[in-house]
């Protein structure tokens, strides 16, 4: 059972994303906005993986996400899928406090991409209606969520990256063992 | 002849029982003039440690909520069928739902409450959700077990509300922060800090007359538009328990 578990550890952890997005909990919340919590997986995830696996993870992320949201004429799918390649592309410093620094760093950056191009899409959906101005409060949201996001990208980017790379490790033993 | 003077005189003065009536006279005369305000002012305080108590202060306090409470029922009741008449949308006479709060996205982009409340208990898309303090928004989605309420913070959220003070609509824009806006395309709206918001009545989407929130502050008029933040009376990220209730058009 145990085994098991480590070995399909990023398809479980994958399961329980959104549970984590639906649960959110306030506790965690920097002026009442949320960590950006598909980033904490998808970071390490697509380290590993590469840039195609990325973005087909990139993807069904969005999917998954989108269809918990009510916002239908909103989107998280681009954000999320040019985060996946840009991730696969990335590569991991030895150094630890490196690695920490720079997991934050990234969870960061990505954080505030995908939130723009999510305000981006609210300012055209409404710029026929000259009211998309009033929507630039949103920045707010941005910056708070870049500041706690990187907060905890190291705690849990290096966690979930060293349970997928002994997982991972494993899968190549094995494979390896079969042959 | 000799002349017998009288020594002593006795002269109504001169006896205490007329000054007594005297006195008595002037005290009756002052209270006819000050129209009892002495009397008064002596049952004042003579009264003080009798008076009514806090236990009698609630037993008034509760017929008069009992008061209101009725008078209330029979407005709503004149109301309902004022709206059947003129065929205008109305809350439905069934129940509400009692739901509970299972899941909330009240920061960042993304604005919605999912309730343990779904199609098997007879929730339908449309069905607006009332808690504490007034309108927190519309149900979008419904699941089996559960319903997601797009809230009016949500970007994507727009209302008609009515401000009743100055009697005029306007358009409630959630921005996705806590502060919705209310548009007025009329700049010359006489519109002031502290006016009650409520949901219009000529929403084809809410009942009429609902609490929404109270305005907090005024901007500036823009291209023949005022703009104003509105403070919302119910707060969906403390609340835990809500009323889902039908629109009937």
């Amino acid at each position: 059972m145990g085994n098991y578990f480590k070995k399909n550890i990023s398809l479980i952890s994958f399961i329980f994303i959104p549970i984590v997005y639906l649960w959110d909990p306030n506790w965690l919340e920097f002026l009442g906005v949320q960590p950006y919590w598909p980033l904490f997986w998808l970071l390490p995830w697509s380290m590993i993986h590469g840039s195609f696996d990325g973005l087909i993870i990139g993807l069904f992320l969005g999917l998954i996400l989108d269809s918990l949201s009510l916002d239908s004429s909103f989107t998280q799918i681009p954000g999320l899928v040019l985060c996946g390649v840009w991730f696969g592309k990335l590569s991991i410093s030895n150094n630890i406090f490196v690695r920490h620094f720079s997991f934050g760093l990234i969870c960061s950056i990505a954080s505030f991409f995908c939130g723009s191009l999510f305000i981006f899409q609210i300012l055209i959906k409404y710029w026929s209606d000259n009211i998309n101005f009033l929507h630039l409060a949103n920045t707010k949201n941005i910056l708070a969520q870049i500041f706690i996001t990187g907060l905890l990208a190291p705690l849990l980017c290096s966690l979930l990256f060293r349970l997928f790379q002994t997982s991972k490790g494993r899968d190549k033993l094995i494979s390896f063992i079969n042959k | 002849m000799v002349d017998i003077r009288r020594i002593s005189t006795n002269r109504w003065w001169h006896k205490k029982k007329n000054w007594v009536l005297f006195i008595f006279l002037l005290f009756l005369f002052f209270v006819r003039i000050s129209k009892g305000s002495l009397y008064k002012d002596f049952y004042y305080f003579i009264s003080k440690p009798f008076w009514p108590g806090q236990f009698q202060r609630e037993v008034l306090t509760k017929s008069v909520e009992q008061e209101f409470w009725l008078r209330l029922k029979q407005l709503e009741k004149d109301n309902k069928r004022l709206r059947e008449i003129l065929s205008l949308q109305r809350v439905s006479d069934s129940e509400s739902i009692s739901a509970n709060v299972i899941s909330r996205k009240t920061g960042s982009f993304w604005r919605q409450i999912i309730l343990n409340k779904g199609i098997k208990d007879g929730v339908e898309i449309g069905s607006f959700v009332v808690g504490p303090g007034g309108l927190l928004g519309r149900v979008d989605n419904t699941s089996l077990f559960t319903s997601t309420v797009k809230l009016l913070t949500s970007p994507e959220s727009k209302v008609g509300i009515w401000v009743e003070r100055i009697q005029m609509h306007g358009l409630l824009v959630g921005l996705g922060n806590d502060y919705p806006k209310v548009i007025f395309y009329n700049k010359d709206i006489d519109i002031k800090v502290g006016d009650f918001v409520l949901s219009s009545p000529a929403s084809t989407l809410l009942p009429p007359n609902i609490p929404i929130g109270i305005i907090q502050s005024v901007d500036e008029e823009f291209k023949a538009k005022k703009t104003a933040n509105i403070l919302l009376l119910g707060k969906p990220q403390a609340i835990d328990w809500v009323q889902i209730l039908k629109v009937e058009i």
